[in-house]
């Protein structure tokens, strides 16, 4: 008896571990599901911050697959997280404003964005193929200011400058339904990018983003695995981008495509920790709450938040280029080695 | 293009039955390989034999065009022109050096290239995983931790890359090109920093390779370690092959001489 429940323990321990949550990230996911019925978070107000929470959550952990693991900064992620909004708010339009009106459903509309995304990250991939490092990354953002300047002239599709207000997901003005929704698309982004990692992909996509030579001399083809990181990242963005059109159901090219966007995601992912997939899941709600607070506290400094992310990130990357992820990691071992002399 | 294991059953029938004849393959064949760096010709028509089972050895002064020539052998750099023959298939001058590390060349670096944030086990592991035996059936990490065990590095798999002195990052570099189980082996500069301890350590460690099959080709500065390995060896002077053959031979030569010394 003990010994089956000591097999399926393992075999749940193994489970956990594949997909990367520690009993203490089962925890937080648990507090995070119960976090909406619990006062002061069920008020509607607090509960849109924990929306946008789970939504910059869930796009640092896939701006850290790339920037983390084959070490490219992808400027143009907010770009092309901006094609999958926009794609799926075309499909599913039905007004009279743009000239089609196919009325897909978002349901469906949000996959077909994805894919159109993700289709951008594999020309990104192969775009940014010969470049390294930095020079990647300024490749990246180039196509990113291409493609919110397509946004913005392809008035007869995208409105332009005036926005479109696509429809919702829900027919109910609650937050809550879009609390989930955005929780599940986290916890779906991060169980994958976190098995691919732990395979022989995620050695490779960390071997050529640490040493591109040694990596092709070990055998590793730079083509495949790059192009791969890329359209997989662009995928997920698609995918918000396409929960960011029928969430807020209005949209702007300015608002979602600014590298300013792509800015704030990379300053969330850093923060919590380069390579580690959930350091920007735990930084991400505690931010979002702090910079909605200053924003409400502080209505005569508007652009607040960019400042605050600008010093946190070089503090950061002075004294902490683990980020927070890094941090905890440490603290955690240092707390092993602490309770280990007493059992032996 | 036919893929390399279409040729192997051929290869290694016929190696078998040279080897009972006491006649030795050509494992690596260089013909007339240029490379230039604009104006600069780095390495000026160089040709080279290696037999399988060899220990090759490649010297000449600073600047002679030896890293080149292994950088063109092993696809890190185009050749302007030149042959590379490996292991049967012809021409594979200019192929990156992915596809060469799998048809079995793995090499290791004049300045290590480790991958500083991963562990020492896993520096190694990406060797096995993706090198010319990562189709082996046991599992990348064995295969990784047999080539630690191997070289006998001294610290422990879990240590980061990023932590370990550059002798350390040699023997790194080594376990790394071993676990991808290669036919042949480039060496740049193995021994360079090494006490005498060390050196007399590298020079067994590199016996014992060539005992396993693997053939090597040794690019280096000291003497003590060519002459103590090398069966051949082959002297670079402003990228030009000026002397070949067995190394006290080679050291008599006057022309190596006078690159060495000066007239």
């Amino acid at each position: 008896m003990i010994k089956s429940t000591g097999k399926a323990s393992t075999i749940a321990r193994t489970l956990m571990s594949r997909t990367g949550f520690s009993s203490s990230g089962i925890i937080l996911i648990a507090i995070l599901a119960v976090l909406p019925f619990i006062p002061p978070f069920n008020s509607e107000y607090i509960l849109r911050w924990l929306v946008v929470g789970a939504f910059m959550a869930a796009q640092a952990v896939a701006f850290d697959l790339t920037a983390g693991f084959i070490n490219v900064v992808n400027f143009g992620f907010a770009a092309i997280l901006g094609v999958g909004a926009y794609t799926s708010a075309i499909l599913a339009n039905t007004g009279p404003h743009i000239i089609v009106q196919p009325g897909i459903s978002p349901w469906i509309g949000i996959f077909i964005g994805a894919f159109a995304s993700a289709f951008l990250g594999f020309i990104l991939g192969f775009l940014t193929l010969r470049l390294r490092g930095l020079y990647a990354a300024i490749m990246a953002w180039f196509v990113g200011i291409a493609l919110l300047g397509l946004a913005r002239t392809l008035t007869p599709l995208t409105r332009g400058s005036l926005g479109m207000s696509p429809p919702s997901f829900f027919d109910t003005p609650s937050n809550m339904p879009y609390y989930y929704l955005a929780l599940g698309m986290m916890i779906t982004i991060y169980i994958v990018t976190k098995l691919v990692t732990t395979s022989h992909i995620g050695l490779a996509f960390k071997a050529l983003g640490q040493n591109f030579d040694a990596a092709r001399a070990s055998g590793i083809n730079p083509t495949f695995y790059r192009v791969f990181n890329f359209t997989l990242s662009c995928f997920f963005a698609g995918l918000l981008g396409g929960f960011y059109a029928h969430y807020f159901v209005s949209m702007t090219p300015k608002a979602i495509m600014h590298t300013s966007k792509s800015v704030e995601t990379l300053a969330i992912a850093f923060i919590g920790g380069r390579g580690f997939l959930w350091g920007g899941i735990v930084v991400a709600f505690p931010f979002v709450f702090l910079l909605e607070y200053l924003r409400s506290a502080l209505p005569q400094l508007p652009g607040i938040h960019i400042i605050i992310y600008g010093v946190l990130m070089i503090l950061v990357m002075i004294y902490y280029p683990n980020g927070v992820a890094g941090f905890i990691t440490e603290l955690k071992k240092k707390l092993w080695r602490l309770r280990k002399p007493e059992k032996t | 293009m036919l893929p390399i294991s279409c040729f192997l059953p051929i290869w290694t029938s016929l190696n078998h039955a040279l080897k009972c004849k006491g006649i030795r393959m050509v494992i690596l064949q260089v013909i007339d390989m240029v490379k230039k760096f604009g104006g600069l010709t780095a390495v000026d028509k160089v040709s080279l034999q290696v037999e399988e089972g060899q220990i090759f050895g490649v010297i000449g002064p600073n600047g002679a065009g030896k890293t080149t020539l292994l950088n063109c052998i092993t696809g890190a750099h185009k050749p302007t022109s030149g042959i590379v023959n490996f292991l049967g298939e012809e021409n594979l001058a200019g192929s990156p050096p992915e596809v060469m590390c799998k048809k079995g060349i793995s090499r290791t670096f004049q300045i290590s290239r480790p991958f500083p944030r991963l562990t020492v086990l896993e520096n190694v592991t990406v060797g096995a995983a993706f090198g010319a035996q990562s189709h082996a059936r046991e599992s990348a990490e064995e295969r990784a931790l047999e080539a630690l065990e191997y070289v006998h590095f001294p610290l422990p798999e879990d240590t980061m890359a990023g932590h370990l002195n550059a002798v350390q990052l040699k023997r790194l570099d080594l376990a790394r090109a071993l676990a991808g189980g290669p036919k042949l082996l480039l060496l740049d500069e193995l021994a360079a920093g090494l006490t005498e301890g060390e050196l007399a350590d590298i020079m067994k460690l590199i016996k014992r390779i060539r005992e396993r099959g693997i053939t090597i080709v040794i690019v280096e500065h000291i003497m003590k370690l060519i002459r103590g390995v090398c069966d051949t060896i082959a002297v670079l002077d402003y990228g030009k092959k000026i002397s070949e053959g067995k190394p006290e031979e080679v050291m008599r030569d006057p022309k190596v001489i006078e690159a060495y010394l000066g007239e």
